[in-house]
């Protein structure tokens, strides 16, 4: 059965990360016996790519990536724009606060199938939370042949995860585009949109990328698909962190639905 | 399956009504309806006439509810607020109806809430017997005869207030246990499929319908049909509401008052966070703000493409191999409820003529 009531989680600390973007940090707390789902075991095997529902009480669900997947002790980190009524009231608690969770939720990065190859990552906006992880886990794992990221934000005040990308760029090829402001003189940063990187990135890879990982605003997906596979790249090797309005997490709310299929039925990770 | 005559249905609505709370409809001034009927009343009364009349809201909101706490915040945990109904009996279900019931079944199979309703259900079909007036079930696999996986038990129509019983389930079959019944003979078997067939020959003709699903799953309806079609759409949710099978819904979470509160809080002294609940109730995939995000992207900002994906729901092939059937049971009620004139036989027949 589908479990709909969230965890108890404490929020334990946070710290500000661009424009209204935050990074939050949680801890599952253990529950008592009158509660009847199951316990937080289920979120040890949390895979790359997965979301959670945050429950804020009397403000309502929304759905988050984690950015750091639950660990053993039941941690977890998300970063999270300010932007509706749900993350309004996040952005006003204090360290210590209890919230609720549920899941982990959606398919996940196909991460075996990743493995060992030449990988495109592109992110825009908020897009680059789901990929942190992915990421992170690749060059941790040394696991790819050739792996590079192109990440675009509106301008330089709303770029997040600094300190990431600069740990990435040390390992391998990090592009940054903006589109308003100039840029800072380094050699990784562009004005535009990945779109207009693109073209440049794909012929740095020689060969063309095996997989190409995709998150951010639908549009720019789109339109960056498109023009992979007229690239010549096969649509079935581009990926797609697909993040819509939800109210249920389990495929039967119906507010997800992209043209007449949920797409938590096969996972929020398209292809 | 077991079939036997009654001479009458009072001493099966009396069985049924002492073991599990009663539902019927009833038709008081032409305004057909679900009601509980209480056991005093009845014994005063008796029970009113069985009605082949389609309530205008169906069975739907019995396992579905229309809106329903999914859990509460202590202010330290969350519960979850599963439904405890005591058994209950929907008695005189039409066909149509019936199999809605049937298609959430499988929707909600892992529903725990609407299960918790489901599994407390008795359902007793009744066959139609004739056509009703905006009803095109025959073409859709749901009617005028009850489906044998729908109910638990059939009641069908005979001549002098005479009715044939069907036992399909076991569920079925327990609940009759007890009454002296009479085993029906073949020919009071044989009518029941020949007032069947009489039926389906009475309705009139809906080739337009079947000619606009073959032309929706051909793709051969354009974006500025729907782009026209769309304007007729006011978002009043009257089709949604109606439509049995339809289940999209929305969550929002609320304080809980004082007293409650208190109640829920458990005596945990101290405890700062107000108490809250997380509601669920039906929403509809047609209002403008359906998909809206929190950034005010919205993937159907288009009531056009709404009124699309509402209609696909309904008639694509997409969705037969999880319910082998369409999202449509032909009841006819959007026709009926919607002011802009685009229920079923309007889209159809457009489709047909203008698409």
């Amino acid at each position: 059965m589908h479990n709909l009531t969230p965890s108890a989680v404490q929020l334990v600390d946070f710290y500000d990360d661009g424009e209204h973007t935050r990074h939050f940090h949680f801890r599952l707390l253990e529950e008592p016996e009158i509660t009847t789902h199951e316990h937080h075991a289920k979120w040890r095997h949390t895979q790359t790519g997965q979301f959670f529902m945050l429950s804020v009480p009397t403000f309502g669900e929304a759905p988050f990536s984690f950015t750091e997947v639950p660990d053993e002790n039941g941690y977890f980190r998300a970063l999270i724009r300010r932007m509706g009524a749900v993350t309004s009231e996040l952005f006003e608690l204090e360290a210590g606060q209890i919230l609720g969770a549920r899941g982990p939720f959606g398919a996940g990065w196909p991460m075996d199938e990743i493995a060992n190859k030449r990988i495109l990552a592109i992110g825009g906006g908020c897009g680059l939370a789901p990929l942190v992880s992915v990421v992170n886990q690749l060059i941790e794992h040394q696991n790819y042949t050739q792996l590079s990221l192109i990440y675009g934000a509106r301008s330089r005040q709303t770029q997040m995860l600094n300190p990431e990308r600069e740990r990435w760029q040390h390992i391998i090829p990090v592009y940054n585009t903006i589109e308003e402001g100039g840029v800072n003189g380094g050699d990784n940063e562009y004005m535009g949109t990945p779109s207009d990187i693109l073209p440049t990135v794909l012929d740095s890879f020689g060969e063309l990328p095996e997989i190409v990982l995709l998150a951010g605003p639908e549009a720019m997906m789109y339109s960056l698909a498109e023009y992979l596979v007229a690239y010549g790249i096969s649509d079935h090797t581009i990926y797609l962190s697909i993040e819509r309005r939800m109210h249920c997490a389990v495929g039967t709310c119906g507010h997800c639905y992209i043209l007449f299929i949920c797409p938590l039925n096969g996972g929020c990770i398209a292809q | 399956m077991q079939q036997y005559l009654l001479e009458s249905l009072y001493e099966l609505q009396s069985h049924l009504s002492h073991s599990r709370q009663f539902y019927q409809v009833v038709d008081n001034d032409g305004d057909p309806h679900w009601q509980q009927i209480e056991l005093d009343k009845v014994e005063q009364e008796g029970f009113q006439p069985l009605t082949h009349k389609m309530p205008q809201s169906s069975a739907k909101g019995f396992f579905f509810a229309e809106q329903e706490p999914l859990y509460v915040f202590d202010g330290q945990f969350f519960r979850e607020t599963l439904p405890k109904p005591d058994p209950f009996v929907l008695f005189g279900v039409l066909s149509c109806d019936l199999m809605a019931i049937h298609y959430q079944d499988i929707f909600f199979e892992q529903d725990p809430y609407y299960q918790a309703r489901r599994q407390q259900g008795l359902l007793v079909g009744i066959d139609c017997v004739q056509p009703c007036k905006e009803g095109f079930c025959y073409l859709v696999n749901a009617g005028p005869g009850v489906r044998d996986e729908t109910a638990d038990l059939i009641l069908h129509p005979l001549t002098d207030g005479r009715w044939l019983l069907v036992a399909i389930t076991a569920l079925g079959k327990e609940s009759i246990h007890g009454l002296t019944l009479t085993p029906a003979s073949a020919h009071e078997i044989s009518l029941r499929w020949d007032n069947l067939s009489h039926c389906e020959q009475q309705f009139e003709d809906h080739s337009y319908i079947s000619e606009g699903i073959n032309k929706l799953n051909a793709d051969l309806i354009p974006p500025s049909f729907w782009q026209q079609v769309g304007v007729q759409c006011l978002g009043c949710s009257g089709c949604t509401t109606l439509c049995p099978t339809c289940s999209c819904y929305g969550t929002h979470s609320q304080p809980i008052g004082a007293s409650e509160s208190k109640a829920i809080q458990n005596n945990k002294a101290g405890q700062d966070n107000q108490a809250s609940q997380h509601v669920r109730f039906w929403d509809s995939c047609l209002y403008e703000g359906f998909q809206r995000e929190a950034s005010f992207h919205n993937p159907a900002e288009q009531a056009g493409e709404r009124v699309k994906r509402f209609w696909y729901h309904k008639f694509s092939d997409d969705f037969l191999p999880e319910f082998g059937r369409y999202g449509c049971v032909g009841c006819g009620r959007c026709e009926r409820a919607c002011p802009g004139v685009i229920g079923v036989h309007s889209i159809m027949r457009r489709i047909v003529d203008d698409a």
